[in-house]
């Protein structure tokens, strides 16, 4: 079964297509099979990463059923091995995307035969982005080592951390609970606790329970832009204090340095990890690579 | 319940130091704590609330306190191994305290060295006016500082050995090339551990140092 890296994180901008594209492209290289998913849907910009024209064939052939599975989906690009779902046709934005066909895509990417799947998710925290954030315990948290990419972070974790209950309840686990968390019952001020909250007060022994869910994620987060006048302790810190606050396993994957030359590579239509392999960003891409595989 | 409760921890965990930590240790790992939790600090400034901050302060300094006193931190101990909270294999803390020796042991020495070259240092009644002179106005600069680093006969890379802050970064400091600065809220953190190695009130440094780059952008204010 494969492997699915989901590429998530909040903030617009701070590097998640650039990225997957490049830890795609490495491990492909690696020898293994690997494909990517473009799940920002309505901004999708995969195949300019990877150098391509927007492919005929994508998620949109899928849900259509043009093609007649998920795999069939997918085009190659010119890395052997490394596979792209695009969702270049895809005219809708995600948070508008319809309940069936979200279930339908994530049911089908948890069957592709690959070595490795990333999807590269948008910004924002729409729900639907969440589920598939939540398609795999092991996503990937990118952010940038500013103070607001950071607290961004964190209101990410405890987004997921609130979806992952409501799942939970739609799961009937909480079954007596369900009609406390109808859409109005969560009002925008209500904070992910205020939510637990409320579940253990009608029925506190489902605490343990809650944790042990919780304590399944297996995150990982790689800050990204990172430029050598700063803190070089930050990232071993924030996983000490995600390890320590949260319920979850965090794990630092490393940083990836700032280097202009990766926008240059995009507007060139280059992968910026084969034109440039030498670079420290590159160095860095490689060991979190060799992290994760 | 999103958030773990960090009164779950015990002191050793909440100082991330093994049981049989030496008194400099704990030390060093009292500090680290609560610059990881200071207001100022970059993981940390978003996540609590001040009273979620004071509450995980508090605890970090019972533990100190409870720590370095040999009393109180054996019948700590005799609670976590008589409560089950902890296991005390003999074998096992050999085996932790190897380790923790083997990590932490450069910047130590590092930092055993340097403090006594500098005891004598200060006892020196020419170094005593240089810090008066510099140091009791209200604007401080880079060549302040990098005076009375020389004065005190450290070397730059001795700075960067303890506090792990970049050769260019701690140059920009000292040169006040503010356009190369980091990010306020990492240079404050900076100013302060260089300002602790040389001895200085790191507050004061860090308020003359941002008064000083102020004056330097009038336009911004
Ligand atoms: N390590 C880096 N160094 C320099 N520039 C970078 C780095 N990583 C990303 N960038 C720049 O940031 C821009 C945004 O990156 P990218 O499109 O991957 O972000 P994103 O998180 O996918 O954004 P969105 O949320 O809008 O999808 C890129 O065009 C690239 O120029
Ligand atoms: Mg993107």
């Amino acid at each position: 079964m494969a492997k699915i890296y989901p590429i998530g994180g909040g903030k617009g901008g701070v590097g998640k297509s650039f990225i997957t594209a490049s830890l795609g492209a490495l491990i492909a290289k690696w020898g293994k099979k690997v494909v990517i998913i473009d799940l920002d849907l309505g901004a999708s910009n995969l195949h300019t990463l990877l150098g391509m024209q927007s492919p005929n064939i994508g998620l949109n052939s899928f849900l259509d059923k043009t093609v007649q599975d998920l795999e069939s989906a997918a085009v190659s690009t010119s890395i052997p091995n490394l596979f792209l779902i695009s969702s270049s046709h895809c005219y809708m934005e995600i948070a508008n995307l319809f309940y069936a066909h979200k279930v339908k895509i994530i049911e089908a990417i948890k069957k592709l035969p690959f070595d490795y799947v990333f999807l590269d998710l948008g910004p924002g925290t729409n729900f639907n982005m969440l589920d598939f954030f939540l398609t795999s315990e092991e996503g990937i948290l990118i952010c940038t080592p500013e103070p607001t990419s950071i607290e961004n972070s964190f209101r990410f974790i405890k987004t997921i951390y609130y979806r992952k209950l409501k799942q939970m309840i739609k799961k009937h686990i909480f079954n007596s609970l369900q009609k406390d968390f109808s859409e109005d019952a969560v009002k925008p001020g209500t904070t992910p606790s205020d939510i637990i909250e409320i579940a253990l007060k009608h029925d506190p022994e489902k605490e343990g329970h809650l944790r042990s869910q919780l304590s399944k994620f297996k995150f990982k987060f790689i800050f990204n832009q990172f430029r050598n006048n700063l803190d070089a302790t930050l990232g071993n810190q924030f996983e000490t204090i995600c390890n320590r606050h949260f319920y979850s396993f965090f794990e630092f994957l490393g940083y990836v340095s700032f280097d202009g030359r990766i926008q240059d590579a995009i507007f060139s239509k280059t992968l910026y990890v084969h034109r440039y392999p030498h670079t420290q960003s590159a160095a860095d891409l490689k060991n979190i690579a060799a992290k994760i595989t | 319940m999103d958030m773990k409760k960090f009164d779950e921890l015990n002191y050793y965990e909440i100082l991330k130091i093994p049981m049989n930590s030496s008194y400099f240790k704990i030390k060093q790992a009292y500090k680290d704590a609560l610059s990881l939790y200071d207001q100022d600090s970059v993981p940390t400034y978003s996540l609590f609330t001040r009273e979620e901050r004071d509450e995980i302060l508090k605890r970090i300094n019972d533990a100190h306190s409870t720590l370095i006193d040999d009393n109180k931190r054996a019948a700590y101990d005799r609670m976590l191994v008589d409560s089950g909270q902890v296991e005390a294999p003999i074998s096992f803390r050999t085996k932790q305290y190897q380790s923790s020796m083997r990590s932490s042991g450069s910047t130590m020495a590092d930092k055993d060295r340097l403090q006594s070259k500098m005891k004598e240092k200060f006892s020196m009644e020419s170094i005593q006016n240089l810090s008066k002179e510099l140091f009791s106005k209200e604007l401080l600069s880079g060549n302040d500082l990098k005076k009375f680093r020389k004065a005190l006969g450290i070397d730059i890379m001795e700075i960067y050995s303890i506090t792990k802050i970049s050769i260019s970064v701690l140059n920009a400091i000292e040169e006040n090339r503010f356009d190369r600065l980091p990010p306020d809220i990492y240079l404050k953190n900076f100013l302060k551990s260089y300002a602790k190695i040389l001895q200085l009130d790191p507050q004061k440094v860090v308020d003359g140092y941002f008064k000083t780059i102020c004056l330097s952008h009038p336009a911004d204010g």
